[in-house]
């Protein structure tokens, strides 16, 4: 359920495990991100040492003094119920899939339903990282993905490297113009 | 740093033979940035030092023997594969595409000190092996300009209705440029299950299929880009059986098919379109493409985020989005030989009433526009 508080200027960073969503809020942020990790100890623990257990937090600052938050979700999903209370009020969704990660094309599925409310509301860009260290599945078979799961119209889903500043941003962008493509480049 | 020239403290007056317009206009860029008070292009012939000849065209060769005899006039070659051309003309400095200012400069001093009156070419011979050659900086790095509207060209807006001609200069064919060659590499590997590659060029461009379709080159996009720009003859380039790596290790770079083919279509159209398109024609965006690995042309998220919502034509596009058609022209372009393009099938495209006129996009639609507009700004400026 959905409160009538009004919504934030936060952008909701959410994915698998490992895929890079601490990385990519630190690569934006304005600010070094405030991030709760702790050591991983159950599956979690196979990918990184560390996992995030409550969030990631990071600001973006703009003209003007105002402030645009980045939340991360924590990636296991023992935290999920975190999500929802995270994604409340988000402009948009920015999906990170650990390209690497087992059966990656299984979790995207898993995110977009559980997002399924978010990205109605507002829309979801897609960024997969990982794909130096596992070339399968490739792009193909994420829009293809995507579009057995009938999201439309179909989304962004970028080759993205989480610390590259450049790769986070344009997903950002892409979200942003996906929401409202008359924006004019400023 | 560019060596002094020896003889004379004068600039050498250079005459352009058989240089398309793009080039010509890089050229004397260039040279107005980077060698003034060396190198000046003149439309003189008679009182030119040097004239700079593009092997590749197909009148350079009638052109170099209809040079009027005079035995100080420079002469010097630029081709996509040089040692071609040493066979042709012996004694000719022949330098490689693209253009490097410290190689024509070289070769002009050595021209002018040393002239050479080129004979007539003996019998076609068989093109070499490609030559591996590095250079560390081409003509297109040092032009300082918007990239994007440089590559997009500088057409005028066709008419929103069809008009009953369009121009022809609106078009391009894709075989007369390295797009073509490379496409039709991808077809015909995917068709033979073989990994092919295209030759011709001073590097290999690898076209495999496994584990992913990939795009195998040495080739940086410095230097890709420029070749993928100029107009290629159709026997510079051919398509063989892979041979394999030809370059050290480490050295080719690997891109997804459709990044490669995404940027080689985008940097040969200009603001144009393949031959044959009609830009009228609704189409729609399968799916975005990769915008951190690919050229990103102007406005290119803006036409992504709306053409795949549904069918529309370029023109549409254009009149939504209220920019110049030609950027548009070189997205569907890019996005055709990408393979992102959908075409409405005509048996509906027939029974579907006429559009209303496209109208712009009306930004304030969206939820909170104005703070959207300064995150964008915010990332954009601070990219």
């Amino acid at each position: 359920m959905r409160s009538d508080r009004l919504p934030h200027n936060k952008i909701i960073f959410s994915g698998t495990v490992g895929a890079g969503k601490s990385t990519a809020i630190a690569s934006l942020s304005d600010v070094p991100p405030v991030a709760t990790e702790a050591l991983a100890t159950d599956a979690a623990a196979q990918l990184k040492k560390t996992t995030t257990v409550a969030m990631d937090y990071g600001i973006l600052f703009l003209q003007g003094g105002e402030k645009v938050m980045l939340y991360g979700t924590p990636g296991q999903e023992r935290f999920s119920f975190m999500w929802d209370i995270l994604a409340e009020g988000g402009i948009g969704l920015v999906l990170l899939i650990n390209n690497s990660a087992p059966d990656p094309l299984h979790h995207l599925e898993k995110y977009l339903k559980f997002f399924k409310n978010l990205i109605a509301d507002t829309a979801v860009a897609i960024g997969i990282t990982h794909m130096d260290r596992t070339q399968l599945p490739t792009l193909v078979d994420y829009r293809g993905r995507i579009a057995q799961f009938g999201l439309l119209p179909p989304p962004a889903v970028f080759r993205v490297d989480a610390r590259e500043r450049d790769d986070v941003a344009m997903v950002v962008r892409a979200l942003l113009y996906t929401l409202n493509p008359g924006l004019i480049d400023a | 740093m560019m060596p002094e020239r020896v003889e004379t403290a004068s600039p050498i007056h250079l005459f352009l033979i058989e240089v398309s317009g793009m080039d010509a206009r890089l050229i004397g860029m260039s040279l107005e940035r980077h060698m003034k008070g060396r190198v000046v292009l003149t439309n003189d012939l008679l009182h030119a030092h040097a004239v700079l000849i593009d092997c590749d065209r197909r009148g350079a060769e009638q052109a170099v023997l209809r040079l009027p005899p005079r035995k100080d006039l420079g002469i010097v070659g630029y081709a996509l594969n040089p040692p071609e051309f040493s066979t042709r003309f012996p004694g000719m400095p022949v330098i490689a595409k693209p253009l490097n200012l410290e190689s024509l400069w070289a070769a002009l001093t050595q021209a002018i000190g040393n002239p050479i009156r080129p004979s007539p070419p003996p019998a076609p011979v068989a093109v070499t092996a490609p030559i591996a050659e590095e250079a560390t900086k081409t003509l297109g790095d040092n032009i300082e300009t918007d990239d994007g509207v440089e590559l997009c060209g500088a057409f005028e807006d066709l008419p929103t209705t069809r008009p009953s001609r369009l121009p022809d200069k609106l078009f391009f064919d894709p075989d007369d440029y390295l797009v073509g060659q490379l496409f039709r590499a991808v077809v015909k590997s995917q068709a033979s299950q073989r990994p092919l590659a295209v030759a011709g060029l001073y590097r290999l461009i690898r076209v495999v299929l496994k584990p992913v379709p990939l795009c195998l080159t040495a080739f940086r996009e410095t230097r890709l880009r420029p070749i993928s720009m100029t107009q290629l003859p159709l026997a510079t380039t051919r398509i063989v059986h892979d041979p394999g790596t030809q370059d050290p290790p480490g050295t080719e770079l690997a891109w997804a098919t459709e990044d490669m083919l995404w940027n080689v279509a985008a940097w040969a159209a200009r603001g144009r379109l393949p031959v044959g398109t009609d830009p009228y024609r609704p189409v729609r965006l399968k799916a975005w493409p990769n915008f951190t690995r690919v050229f990103v042309p102007p406005h290119a998220l803006r036409i992504a985020a709306l053409w795949v919502r549904g069918y529309a034509s370029p023109i549409d596009i254009a009149t939504r989005l209220g920019i110049p058609q030609r950027y548009v022209f070189s997205f569907y372009t890019a996005a055709q030989f990408a393979g992102l393009i959908n075409f409405e099938p005509l048996s509906l495209a027939a029974n579907r009433p006429a559009p209303p006129p496209a109208t712009p996009v009306v930004a304030p639609s969206a939820k909170r526009p104005s703070l959207l507009a300064r995150i964008l700004k915010k990332l954009i400026n601070a990219v």
